[in-house]
């Protein structure tokens, strides 16, 4: 038998660097662990500060996905200080997270995901040499009109926010700016521009509303095959590829998702409260475990920090949440092995759980049943799971699929502004309360919890989709989500584990690889990148 | 060709993100058409596993030469001076920013966590981040005061939380095309082409600056007026080209009714987001800005208030930028 211990370091970079050990037996992984390796404390710094200080400090946790950050910030102090909320603030609001979400989903695909399938791996494969032409990195044709056309969208966001990434011009109450005539026909021109040139040209090679169409993987799959030029399109091309190398056959993971949901309905959310939040929700909230569809409740939400560098033993709601780090070098004597904490989820009946999160699990539960008149409801993904299950690829087509749904969604709340109307009400400063805000940024559920007293901030606690994700095992020595997906990766060449890299980025905590090779046995390092047969 | 080897320490890829959103030169362009070799990048990177790190050790052994080295994000020292909080490929990414930093032939602070701490080090600074060549306002920063690059030059420092893509291409194609001569830097190591100019230079609401005519609100109240005199916007005291080189090709903060926060500024954030300071301007006896625009003082900066109300317009007392 063959055992080999992989350590990859750094393997992704999102909010900061991610390594990742797995134990590799006969050519498959067996176990795994996610380290965060970097630290902040952007929740100590928020301690004690202006209550609107997360509008600054928040967006600066991740520049990726800055605007999100902002957005769950500004509801959090919104139901805080019980603001009201002009329909347009929310529109525009809506309008500023797609598109941070729009620009994320072409660049994340070609200039973090799509490089890889041009690995010597796949080399072999019939279809190697046309995923060379079109996603290698610089050089690819469509990597070239992805990555620039990627762009576009955010430039909406400049429009209503002054600039992309990390604006803060989301304030209790609605929004800083006033937009005039041609703000609004500029930004759809250019959000018309996308879609034409790389959402339906590129992406689809159809219109919009033919993908639309699609209801069950059945229908994706003769959608492939209806004419040439949707199974030539990068969607074709993509589901083709990844059943010819066989990403639609790992990367599972828990199989149990959440999403907080996001988009509000304006004239349901005037006043944001937490009570009011999952009716008002288009893009809507919602756990999937177990087969069963559950309400999101943010009071079952907790922090685990069992294998985490920080201090505490039991695992905390966020708005009773510590950040007290510890040197990693007397955390690993007491197992701990991670910046992130591990959250967890009271499942009624299941109790504390981990959930994955991100575009999968939106879609999952948009299929659930009881959607309102406003919300989404859309049945492809539950089938879809039904059909084939999880796996990389079907994590990656949830993400690519949001892409038409959005375009759609922000040209109506282009299309609903009214501008003669107003776009915010001044809050009362109240400087005593708690709220709770959150959203969905390109790569899942993120959400804060605000503590205000004597007017400043007495608690801050954020939980990032990547936490949820990539989060450590908790005490109970449950893996969490990223590593369970690890779990029967097949490695075809350990000193260029491809697979654990295709694995990570379908949660989209992307990037890079650097990789030591470990004695499996012995924990020991071996020379660099020369795996011993450990026969 | 130059070669350029990009890393991050405590940051967030804002300025990574803030890179890809370049037009003219595109990401692409540096690459393809600028012969720009990127031995390696956190995300854009193409070489993996042994590749990747076999090019770290290479440039820090000197076996590889390095033309411009990028670092974004902070130095990390915490905790107690081990920079454990911060590891990378196997060691302190300070150890890694030591090492390679020395190799470079130039080396680029890029955003405010780079040059001068950033938000990591506000107040109470618990990771002990601080900049390559500046903690704050003050010279010395993790590589010393005294730090020069191999070509002879102290830490570039291209400061903005984050930096706007332009500052960056545009000096790496400066420094690719043999300019490196023509960039003159301020007493902040800042290239004075984009930082000798003000946030405030360009911005559309100057004329009601001009005639201290105050926006009202937010919202539908930035219609009008200067987001100076009530909520806190720093461009008079701020150098930047924001409202020069405009954003996303579309905008800027100021123009899009966002007070400048003042990020190209070492204090950035500034007043350490103390209760009372966030998009609220500070003020004296509770009329007069606290901070006046750079080089007036309080009574000259009165005076000419004065003046300026009187002199001013009805249309600077009406919307502006209306529907």
């Amino acid at each position: 038998m063959t055992a080999v211990d992989l350590h990859v370091s750094p393997l992704g970079r999102v909010e900061g660097d991610l390594d990742l050990r797995v134990t590799i037996q006969d050519g498959v992984v067996t176990s795994a662990w996610t380290e965060a390796s970097m630290f902040r404390g952007f929740e100590i710094i928020l301690k004690g500060k202006d209550p609107q200080a997360g509008l600054i400090v928040t967006p600066r946790i991740c520049g990726i996905c800055g605007g999100s950050h902002l957005y769950k910030s500004a509801y959090a102090l919104d139901v805080a200080w019980g603001t009201e909320m002009p329909e347009n603030a929310t529109l525009v609001r809506n309008i500023a997270q797609a598109t941070e979400t729009l620009q994320s989903i072409p660049k994340y695909f070609y200039a973090l995901f799509a490089i890889d399938l041009v690995n010597k791996n796949y080399a072999g494969s019939p279809l190697y040499e046309e995923a060379v032409r079109r996603f290698a990195p610089y050089v690819g044709e469509h990597y070239q009109k992805g990555v620039i056309l990627s762009n576009k969208p955010v430039e909406i966001y400049a429009i209503f926010g002054g600039q992309w990434p990390h604006s803060s011009f989301m304030v209790p109450g609605g929004v800083m700016c006033a937009p005039t005539l041609s703000d609004v026909t500029r930004s759809l021109s250019i959000l018309e521009y996308w879609k034409n040139e790389w959402l339906e040209k590129i992406w689809l090679g159809c219109s919009v509303d033919r993908w639309l169409e699609n209801q069950t993987w059945e229908d994706v799959l003769a959608w492939v095959d209806e004419n040439e030029s949707q199974y030539n399109s990068d969607c074709g091309f993509f589901i083709r590829f990844c059943q010819e190398v066989g990403l639609d056959r790992y990367g599972t993971g828990v199989g149990s998702y959440l999403a907080t949901g996001t988009y509000f309905d304006p004239s349901l959310y005037a006043h944001p409260t937490i009570e009011a939040r999952n009716a008002a929700l288009i893009n809507r909230s919602g756990i999937y475990a177990g087969g069963e569809f559950f309400e999101f409740d943010q009071a079952r939400v907790r922090e685990d920090v069992a294998h985490s560098f920080y201090e505490g033993a039991t695992p905390r709601h966020p708005f009773e949440g510590e950040t007290k780090p510890i040197d990693p070098a007397d955390g690993k004597k007491q197992d701990k092995y991670s910046w992130a904490k591990s959250p967890r989820y009271d499942v009624p009946g299941k109790g504390y759980v981990p959930l994955e999160v991100g575009p999968l699990a939106r879609r999952v539960v948009a299929g659930a049943p009881g959607a309102a008149g406003h919300q989404d409801y859309d049945p492809l993904f539950v089938n879809v799971l039904a059909a084939i299950g999880p796996s990389i690829m079907v994590r990656q087509l949830a993400r690519m699929h949001e892409a038409p749904k959005y375009y759609k969604w922000a040209k109506e709340w282009l299309g609903r502004l009214d501008l003669r109307e107003s776009f915010y009400r001044k809050p009362v400063e109240l400087p005593d309360g708690r709220g709770f805000g959150g959203t969905e940024a390109a790569r899942g559920a993120l959400c804060d919890w605000i503590v205000l007293k004597d007017g400043k901030i007495e608690n801050y606690q954020v939980i990032t989709p990547t936490a949820w994700n990539i989060g450590p095992r908790d005490g109970a020595g449950v893996l969490g989500p990223m590593e369970t997906a690890m779990i029967g990766a097949p490695i075809v060449d350990p000193t260029d584990p491809v697979e654990l890299g295709h694995v990570a980025r379908s949660f989209d905590s992307c990037l890079v690889c650097t990789v030591h090779a470990y004695d499996g046995k012995s924990g020991k390092e071996l020379s660099q990148f020369v795996v011993n047969g450990l026969v | 060709m130059a070669t350029v080897l990009w890393l991050q320490g405590g940051a967030c890829s804002g300025n990574t993100m803030s890179f890809t959103t370049a037009e003219e030169p595109s990401v692409v362009d540096l690459i393809v058409d600028f012969g720009l070799e990127l031995l390696w990048h956190p995300s854009l990177g193409v070489e993996l596993g042994d590749n990747a790190r076999k090019i770290f050790d290479d440039v820090a052994s000197g076996a590889r030469p390095l033309d411009i080295l990028v670092f974004e994000g902070t130095v990390i020292q915490g905790p107690n001076d081990t920079g454990r909080f911060n590891m990378f490929a196997g060691r302190p990414m300070r150890d890694w920013v030591n090492d390679l930093a020395s190799q470079a032939q130039i080396v680029v602070a890029l955003g405010d966590c780079a040059c001068w701490g950033g938000v990591p080090a506000t107040e109470p600074n618990p990771t002990d981040s601080t900049g390559l060549q500046f903690h704050k306002r003050a010279k010395g920063g993790f590589l010393g005061s005294d730090f020069k690059s191999k070509l002879g030059l102290p830490v570039v420092n291209i400061p903005g939380c984050p930096a706007h893509p332009d500052w960056i291409t545009q000096v790496i194609v400066a420094l690719a095309s043999g300019r490196a001569g023509d960039i003159a830097l301020d007493e902040l190591h800042r290239p004075q082409t984009f930082f000798k100019s003000f946030t405030q230079t360009g911005c559309t609401r100057v004329q009601f600056f001009e005639y201290k005519q105050s926006t009202t609100s937010f919202g539908e109240g930035t219609r009008t007026g200067c987001l100076f005199y009530e909520f806190g916007c720093r461009g008079p005291m701020t150098h930047s080209p924001c409202n020069r080189i405009l954003w996303n090709r579309q905008s800027s903060k100021t123009r899009a009714g966002m007070p400048c926060t003042g990020c190209t500024e070492p204090e950035f954030p500034f007043f350490d987001l103390a209760p009372g300071t966030v998009f609220k301007t500070q003020k004296v006896s509770g009329v007069v800005p606290r901070e006046v625009p750079e080089g007036n003082d309080h009574l000259t900066y009165m005076a000419h208030s004065m003046a300026a109300r009187v002199a001013a317009p009805q249309w600077s007392k009406e919307d502006m930028f209306v529907v």
